[in-house]
């Protein structure tokens, strides 16, 4: 619940949604990943970007299953893997991090309702496009998570999380393989593919 | 006070929702009032509107005189009026509010510049280009605030707020007239137009269904 402080200590990193989908093989490795971001305000502008480890456990992606980082706003795109995802242990310490290509995407595209049945965010260049999708979802949580219980254990962070019960990452219409898998947030067992709305980052104050 | 990680009320809706306020007469009541809704998550779909009141405290709608909602979803838009716009200082008890017309929106196009210097939302729709513009924007402001602190008196939030120093509303080119003001806001003095990003309405565990 809000404090009674109305405006928040800290500086605003980011604001934005930043869905996203982890996909499980049977042994429990992660065998697809993704974040999508559309970002409503941040030091270098709006936009999108798209991160995807389509090979997470190896530098070079293949043409089926791409490592790639996707973006309409190329300095956002620098912005969010250099200062955010490289943060995400979760994601930086994989090897397909480091060799994820940046490239320029023209379409980002999203459709469905999240109070409804199913939701899809679409990111895409000339030759590849990658289609997310949420299905089975459930009510709507607002979060607000001091930083020892954010991802990059620096920020404050308020959300709205739609869990997802269903997902799949599509590559020019092609399902990367994996289902969804459990994980926990803030001492909430939730679901590996989730709908993050209207999200601020704010670095707390030194000392704060 | 610690925080509560995982808010136990009910999430109603979230989106972005920018503002403008205008007045002739700095010592006067507001002349035009203006918000734009861009909803992405509601129980009513997801949609966009633009609503101005142009003669807030006369009960007739466009084209008589600037008093009207342009949005893609009528029902939705419906609902937040009813719930929360209703119930905001600066919109409770006008008589334009309640009388003002609902027109159908079929585009909207925004263009963010660099959030620094200009910022607009421009709808288009029943032969009606509503134009919101904001100028000389200040730096983010997160902000959190508890029943007792918001507009609602009903409701949690949570925003990125930008103020802006100036702003203006343009229906089918013609500019209302007045000027961004000063108000008392979250505790300082603020400008009377600003962005809001990432704005999350929620009803308390204990609270009144909107």
């Amino acid at each position: 619940m809000p404090l009674e402080t109305p405006i928040t200590p800290g500086t605003v990193d980011w604001t934005g949604e930043n869905p996203g989908i982890l996909l499980k093989g049977p042994d429990g490795a992660f065998t697809a990943m993704a974040l999508f971001f559309r970002i409503a305000w941040s030091p270098v502008g709006q936009g999108h970007v798209l991160a995807l480890f389509g090979t997470p456990d190896a530098a070079e992606g293949t043409e089926a299953a791409p490592n790639v980082l996707l973006s309409d706003n190329p300095p956002l795109g620098d912005f969010i893997r250099d200062n955010f995802i490289a943060r995400l242990g979760g994601f930086a310490s994989r090897p397909a991090f480091g060799g994820m290509r940046h490239e320029a995407a023209t379409v980002a595209r999203a459709t469905g309702d999240p109070m409804g049945r199913r939701y899809t965010e679409t990111m895409a260049r000339p030759g590849l496009a990658v289609e997310l999708v949420w299905e089975e979802l459930e009510r709507p949580l607002a979060l607000e998570l001091p930083p020892e219980l954010t991802g990059t254990g620096a920020h404050t962070m308020f959300t709205l999380l739609v869990p997802a019960q269903r997902a799949s990452i599509l590559v020019n219409g092609q399902p990367l393989p994996g289902e969804v898998g459990e994980r926990e947030q803030a001492g909430m067992k939730t679901t590996t593919a989730f709908l993050y709305f209207s999200e601020t980052w704010v670095i707390p104050p030194e000392g704060g | 006070m610690s925080r509560t990680p995982i808010n136990p009320g009910r999430v109603d809706w979230s989106g972005e929702n920018p503002g403008i306020y205008l007045k002739t007469d700095p010592a006067g009541d507001y002349t035009a009032l203006a918000l734009f809704f861009r909803v992405v998550l509601s129980p009513h779909g997801r949609g966009h509107a633009g609503l101005v009141l142009g003669a807030p405290d006369e009960a007739r709608g466009w084209p008589d005189v600037p008093n009207l909602i342009l949005t893609d979803n009528m029902a939705m838009m419906r609902w937040i009026v009813d719930g929360w716009v209703t119930k905001m200082p600066t919109f409770r008890g006008k008589a334009g509010l309640s009388a003002m017309s609902w027109l159908d929106c079929e585009s909207v196009e925004k263009r963010p510049g660099d959030l620094k210097f200009r910022y607009s939302e421009t709808l288009r729709g029943s032969d009606v280009v509503m134009e919101l513009a904001w100028h000389d924007m200040g730096p983010p402001l997160p902000v959190e605030v508890t029943v007792e602190n918001s507009a609602t008196k009903a409701h949690e939030m949570y925003s990125v707020f930008l103020e802006a120093a100036s702003a203006g509303i343009r229906l089918n080119g013609t500019a209302l007239p007045g000027a961004v003001g000063r108000r008392q806001f979250f505790g300082r003095d603020m400008s009377t137009a600003f962005l809001a990003f990432s704005e999350t309405w929620v009803t308390p565990e204990d609270g009144d269904a909107a």
